[in-house]
């Protein structure tokens, strides 16, 4: 059997989760890798979310916001578009590959563009493979021993 | 020599006196006239072989050659006057140069073969004020033409130009108005309206700025005066009219003038840039703190422009049409500011006015008509040109003193005056058809004796009275070969091509009046035409806009008054009596034929047959009455017939025709 | 202004000094034929028709023409003297001997008793009368006509007898041409009759529509001369309220509300594209909304179903689905079509003897009484064919008693190509979302489908709502929708509307974010954030705070306070990871 990545989708409530309800309504089959958490706006999504995803051993984390303009919070998806960029360079710098974070816009009548992210995003990682993080020990000597 | 600009009336003085100090001199001058008439004979080459003369004999620094201003006597062009001798050569041809250089100017000697002779005395004249032609003329306004280049301001200063000026402008302009009015100057254009009086009501008229403008659109077929003087002597015009807009409080002038006269434009365009840097003409003139302005603009060759409100408006770049006078153009004209608006010739008799004085210039002319009338006298005459006569002088000096009597061996018929919109005058009222005529308009009674029109003085209000009018001034002499339905029909087709078309009587009354006239001369005319032609033509007068229309019927009105018989031979014989309507006239050739062969050869569709010393024939059906052959004969061979009775003419001839010895040739027509 | 006396016709009348002799003519009721008049331009005088005789009492007397003649203190005017009638008359007739067949000429020759003019009577159609040239000169400003040439050739022209760049199609020149002899040419090959089916106006001053609220005329400034040259101004002058103002500008106005119901409605969809049935190019093809406006009594046929050379159609077709149901236009189906393209056919078949043919897909009668009027259709002889419109073409006169057009198409059910010679062609044209559905939704923070239509919060259980709160659709704006629909969903909208003004109080949503006041360290981070401003700086304590009412819990300050100060109702942090957690393991 192949690999099935975890992919933890953060959807904001007034675009993509109904996109995504959309594409469920009208019976679209998208893989089922994808766990949705509802947020009322990307712009609610937290680095610290994305990162604890990865941690916990989500595989990709994909962020879902309304079309630029199109924010129901007029500019929430901004400040979103502007925190995951910042958050891939965290995962960098953690050796996590930041495609595995990705950011895309669905609006409400877009069941079927949803489908395709989902679907494209869950291909990909599947080439990927599965994210490996190493359990680093915390050692506070060590810690002291850089701010020294 | 030139001088700086003239900053006060003295200066101006002084600047003549200098100018004729240096002319006293007693220099020969050879003047070549170079108005329009001598520049068609060829003036112009004269004129180069004359200066070519002069270098071949190194005599070019010693004596002045000059282009001068129309003489008149454009009949006999091109004219050469050598001063101060005043010896008057006419039809000088290029190859006479040398001869006179050689005759005249070095030896002092006349060229006989190149003076005026006489027609009825055969005597040769020497000088040109002893032509019969320039007796009888009074040279008021035509005077300085022969006498300056156009060109020169100085010629015209040193010949008392811009005196009148410095005269008005020490004047007060109610003043000038008033000497004006004095002098009963009435306008030349046509109308004849008092001058004075116009002047003092665009003076009064509320609104600024006020313009004065110059008619120059002269487009009577024939005239040409106001030509003549604009290209032998601008400098009289402009004087005029600063002299004018300083009475009427104007500091804008316009001169609206045919580009048809491109020597004219050139020449006034000129004068207006040297007086201008004389300071005779725009800011503050001769220091008095008048300025006056002119501007010239070059008209499209309409006729109507002619018209004071069609000039307005094509002045201000809108289509020349006329619209309804009922406000004056004194008070409303030109951009609806008052516009005072006169022709070149009225123009140039204001300078004359100032410096005769009102009194003196009144006392030239008749009670209502003073001073001078240039005339332009074409047609069938013998000594055809420009002449300037007194007001009240009769047709019969004009016609027979001045004009040298009739063409040819030919009688006269009837004179036409005033252009397009005049009307026809007959001279001879002796005949008796013409007295039917008269009496069957209701001009006359059947046992009165008609005047002769010959004895006509004329002026604004005889003219009128007789059912023409003074027009500018165009004079055609018409002999017993002229047809008079023919005339009318010429004028009306004249008319019905340069009516503007704006208002419907002029545009379709014009036509409708043609189209019977054509009919007529086409010999379908019926008998109730004439009752037409009277009630449209009293509808064109009652209902046309402008004075184009107002006046277009007079031609035909006028030839149905004089020469209604002329008309019923069209109508009811089916006959032209002067042989001109094509469609009623047949051409035959009578026993009076030599076999010269002539008329062989002018005919161009081949319709006449005869072999040399026999006589000759006309193929009726290929002759198409073109009248070339009778032109062309000099026996007097060629009648023309009512149509279809030639062949029958023919058939006499061959009966009655024998060789002839050597006929006299009659003289030519 | 100083006042003098006249006499008309023998009539005492005291007029203002300056004025014509027309005027006061007018005033007295006394009638001067006209035909180069026009109230509003400087009179012009060239038709000469209105020729009057003047006289002063002591002898003198003068044709005048009494539309430009100034009055003066004194003056006598007689418009019936044998002179003026004859001047007149001869007037006439040379008019007609060029332009004999214009009705106003016509008409004053009926008045003369003039049967045949004595010049024969020529065919032109244009008397010279200049008004075409002085409205757009004097009223309209464009100053793109003239008279060409002179005398007997004058005519009226374009500069160069080019089309002129000049000319703003204002049409002022055709609507003052007294005899019809300047036409305007729809650059569009429709002709007049059709055009005037479409709805709304087609002059600059018109009502935006029959039965308008409020019901007054108004200005359009796309087609109005005075804001196109600055000339015109009739209407200002003509009304006399003083109505008009020109200075008038577009103005917002803002209105305080607590609920929007959003009815924008839809447009048509425009036909031209689909080249196959020649709409644009065959005069007789119209649309639906066209032949609708035809059916209206009060519209421009009068509610007669004509053609466009004004005889009644002998047969027609009707094509469904023009649009709809199509994958290169609209996927959707209309859903109204079928049911008014029954109804055209029932209206034909009661006006006029005409066959009419129904090109149908399928045929949706689905709602209540549709299926029996199907039936009755069917049962009034209309020929139903289920089969798409394939192509309108020419069919080159094969026959007379045919009509012109073929449409041709397959019918599915005889399962044969079949071609329909019609006089007139019906397309049902699509509803569409308008053009600016995605503008309104933007400014309405609404989301619009793909096809355009506005999306309800929810299909099932929020039909009528959006996913703004106050916000509320009703009708086309929402999908296409026949009109017990419409009605239906308005009524709800309004309910939902009027639900919340009648409580008189917001209920607000319990998510909100809120702020721990001993975490916050007074940084400001978030105030800038909110777009509801909720968020405010408390000096004296030098924390943060939030308004519960103006929050809208969107959680972005919640995500951005570096201290974590900030808890977002609903969606805690804690909630939030315990997800996260509860789905990875």
């Amino acid at each position: 059997m192949s690999f099935e990545p975890k992919i933890i989708g953060f959807l904001c409530n007034w675009c993509s989760y109904t996109g995504a309800d959309l594409a469920g309504t009208a019976r679209m089959k998208y893989p089922a890798n994808l766990m949705s958490i509802r947020v009322m706006c990307s712009g609610r999504v937290d680095p610290g979310f994305v990162l604890d995803a990865f941690r916990r051993g989500a595989d990709g984390v994909l962020v879902c916001g309304c079309h630029p303009g199109d924010c129901h919070y007029v500019d929430g998806n901004h400040k979103c578009m502007r925190r995951m960029p910042l958050t891939r360079r965290i995962m960098k710098g953690m050796g996590i590959d930041p495609a595995r974070l990705r950011l895309e816009w669905v609006s409400a009548s877009e069941g079927a563009r949803f489908r395709e992210i989902v679907s494209e995003f869950t291909e990909q990682l599947r080439r990927m493979g599965p994210l490996e993080l190493k359990e680093i020990e915390f050692d506070p000597a060590l810690e002291g021993a850089h701010h020294a | 020599m030139n001088a700086t600009r003239l900053a006060s009336p003295s200066a101006l003085e002084d600047f003549r006196a200098q100018l004729i100090k240096h002319r006293q001199e007693e220099k020969t001058t050879i003047t070549v006239c170079s108005g329009t008439g001598c520049l068609a004979c060829g003036c112009e080459k004269v004129s180069a072989a004359m200066h070519e003369a002069l270098v071949a004999s190194h005599l070019d620094t010693v004596v002045e050659l000059k282009r001068t201003g129309c003489h008149g006597f454009c009949e006999r062009g091109p004219l050469v006057v050598i001063h101060p001798q005043g010896i008057f050569y006419q039809r000088v041809k290029p190859g006479d140069a040398k001869l006179i250089v050689d005759q005249t100017i070095k030896a002092g000697q006349t060229v006989h073969r190149l003076l005026y002779t006489d027609p009825q005395t055969k005597q040769t004249i020497m000088h040109e004020a002893d032509i019969p032609f320039y007796k009888k003329q009074m040279r008021l306004i035509f005077g300085k033409n022969g006498h300056m280049d156009p060109t020169s301001i100085n010629d015209y200063i040193a010949l008392g130009g811009y005196a009148q000026v410095v005269k008005a402008l020490a004047m007060k302009p109610e003043e000038i108005i008033q000497e004006i009015i004095d002098s009963g100057l009435r306008g030349r254009g046509g109308g004849g309206y008092p001058t004075g009086k116009k002047w003092a009501t665009c003076r009064k008229a509320k609104g600024s700025p006020k313009y004065v403008i110059c008619n120059a659109d002269e487009g009577d077929p024939g005239a040409f005066m106001d030509r003549s003087l604009l290209e032998g002597n601008p400098h009289s015009v402009i004087e005029g009219m600063v002299i004018g807009a300083y009475a009427i409080g104007s500091n804008e002038g316009y001169v609206y003038v045919r580009n048809e006269y491109p020597l004219a434009v050139k020449n006034l365009l000129f004068a207006i840039e040297a007086a201008g840097e004389l300071g005779l003409l725009g800011e503050n003139i001769l220091g008095s703190g008048f300025d006056f302005h002119l501007v010239v603009s070059r008209g499209g060759g309409a006729f109507v422009c002619g018209e004071s409100t069609a000039l307005m408006a094509s002045l201000e770049g809108k289509t020349g049409e006329p619209r309804a006078k009922y406000i004056h153009t004194v008070e409303s004209g030109l951009w609806e500011k008052p516009s005072n608006l006169n022709n070149v010739e009225t123009w140039a008799n204001v300078p004359v006015i100032i410096e005769m004085g009102a009194k003196a210039y009144a006392d030239i002319g008749t009670t209502n008509s003073k001073g001078t009338k240039v005339f332009a006298l074409t047609g069938k005459v013998n000594n055809t040109g420009l002449v300037e006569v007194p007001m009240g002088i009769t047709l019969r000096e004009i016609l027979y003193d001045i004009g040298g009597g009739v063409k040819g061996n030919r009688n006269f018929k009837a004179v036409q005056t005033g252009g397009p919109s005049g009307g026809t005058l007959i001279v001879e009222t002796s005949e008796r058809k013409i007295h039917d005529s008269l009496v069957a308009h209701g001009d006359l009674r059947e046992d009165e004796e008609a005047l002769s029109l010959l004895d006509l003085p004329i002026d604004f209000d005889e003219l009128t009275k007789a059912g023409s009018m003074m027009g500018s001034g165009g004079m055609i002499v018409m002999d017993e070969d002229s047809c008079m339905v023919d005339v009318a029909k010429y004028f009306l087709n004249f008319l019905q091509e340069e009516s503007c078309g704006k208002c419907l009587p002029c545009r379709e009354g014009i036509r409708k009046m043609l189209a019977i006239l054509t009919r007529i001369t086409d010999g379908q005319g019926q008998i109730s035409d004439l009752e037409e032609l009277e009630n449209l033509s009293q509808v064109i007068i009652d209902t046309s806009l402008c004075q184009l229309g107002g006046s277009a019927p007079n031609p035909v009105l006028s030839t149905i008054r004089y020469f209604r018989q002329e008309y019923l031979a069209h109508i009811l014989e089916k006959r032209c009596p002067a042989g001109l309507c094509k469609a009623l006239v047949s051409h035959a050739i009578t026993e009076n034929c030599t076999g010269c062969h002539a008329c062989l050869k002018s005919c161009p569709t081949g319709a006449i047959v005869g072999t040399p010393k026999q006589l000759y024939s006309i193929i009726q059906d290929k002759c198409i009455q073109c009248g070339a052959c009778y032109q062309i004969c000099q026996y007097d061979a060629i009648r023309r017939v009512k149509r279809g009775e030639g062949e029958a003419i023919q058939q006499r001839a061959r009966d009655l025709w024998k060789p002839a010895a050597k006929p006299e040739p009659v003289a030519a027509k | 202004m100083a006042k003098v006396n006249i006499k008309i016709d023998g009539h005492p009348i005291e007029v203002e000094k300056g004025s014509f002799i027309l005027e006061a003519a007018k005033a007295l009721g006394i009638s001067i034929p006209t035909l180069c008049y026009y109230p509003h331009m400087t009179p012009y005088a060239a038709c000469r028709i209105c020729a009057v005789e003047i006289r002063d009492g002591k002898g003198w007397s003068k044709i005048v023409t009494a539309c430009n003649y100034p009055v003066w203190d004194g003056m006598e005017v007689l418009t019936t003297t044998p002179r003026v009638l004859n001047a007149r008359r001869v007037n006439l007739e040379m008019l007609m001997s060029q332009c004999a067949p214009v009705p106003v000429l016509q008409e004053l020759a009926r008045e003369f008793g003039i049967d045949k003019p004595r010049w024969g009577t020529g065919e032109d159609t244009c008397i010279l009368c200049g008004l075409c040239v002085r409205i757009c000169d004097e009223v309209v400003g464009a100053h793109a006509l003239a008279f060409s040439d002179r005398g007997i050739h004058r005519r009226v022209a374009t500069p160069f007898d080019d089309t002129s760049s000049d000319c703003i199609l204002c049409g002022a020149c055709a609507s003052v041409c007294p005899t019809g002899h300047i036409t305007m040419e729809d650059i569009d090959q429709r002709t007049v009759i059709h055009r005037d089916l479409t709805l709304g106006p087609n002059a600059a001053i018109s009502l935006p529509f029959r039965q308008a609220v409020p019901n007054v005329p108004r200005i359009d400034p796309q087609r109005c001369i005075h804001f196109t040259t600055g000339g015109c101004g009739i209407c200002s002058q003509v009304c006399p309220k003083e109505c008009i103002h020109y200075d008038d500008v577009d103005t917002f106005e803002e209105i305080e509300a607590g609920a929007v119901i959003v009815a924008t409605g839809f447009d048509n969809f425009d036909p031209t594209p689909l080249k196959q049935y020649g709409y644009g190019r065959y005069a007789n093809v119209i649309t639906a909304e066209e032949f609708e406006r035809m059916n209206n009594a009060a519209g421009p046929t009068g509610g007669h179903v004509v053609l466009e050379n004004g005889q009644e159609p002998r047969s027609i077709a009707i094509i469904h689905c023009v649009g709809s149901r199509d994958e290169n236009h609209h996927s959707y189906c209309s859903r109204v079509c079928c049911m008014y393209a029954l109804k055209f056919a029932h209206l034909v078949k009661e006006k006029t003897n005409a066959e009419v043919y129904q090109l149908y897909i399928d045929l949706r009668s689905f709602g209540k009484g549709y299926e029996e009027f199907y039936q009755r259709i069917l049962d009034e002889g209309v020929n139903v064919i289920r089969g798409r419109g394939a192509e309108v073409i020419p069919s080159g006169n094969r026959r007379k008693d045919e009509g012109p057009l073929l449409v041709q198409c397959e019918d599915t059910l005889i399962g044969r190509f079949r071609e329909i010679p019609v006089d007139m062609v019906i397309l049902c044209t699509a509803l569409e979302a308008r053009r600016d559905a995605k503008e309104t939704g933007r400014k309405f923070n609404i989301s619009v489908g793909a096809d355009g239509w506005f999306i309800e919060a929810h299909p099932k259980l929020a039909p009528v709502s959006t996913s703004t709160d106050g916000i509320f659709l009703a009708g086309t704006c929402q999908g296409a929708k026949d009109i017990p629909d419409t009605v239906a969903q308005g009524g709800a909208a309004a309910a939902q509307a009027m639900k919340l003004l009648c409580l008189g109080e917001v209920l607000l949503d319990a998510a909100y974010a809120e702020i721990d006041e001993t975490y916050c360290s007074g940084c400001r981070l978030c105030n800038d954030l909110c777009a509801y401003s909720a968020l405010e700086f408390d000096e004296a304590k030098k924390v943060s705070r939030i308004n519960p009412a103006l929050c809208k819990a969107c959680g972005t300050c919640v995500a951005a306070c570096p201290a974590g100060a900030i808890t977002g109702r609903h969606f805690t942090d804690d909630q939030i990871y315990a997800q996260i957690e509860g789905m990875l393991t």
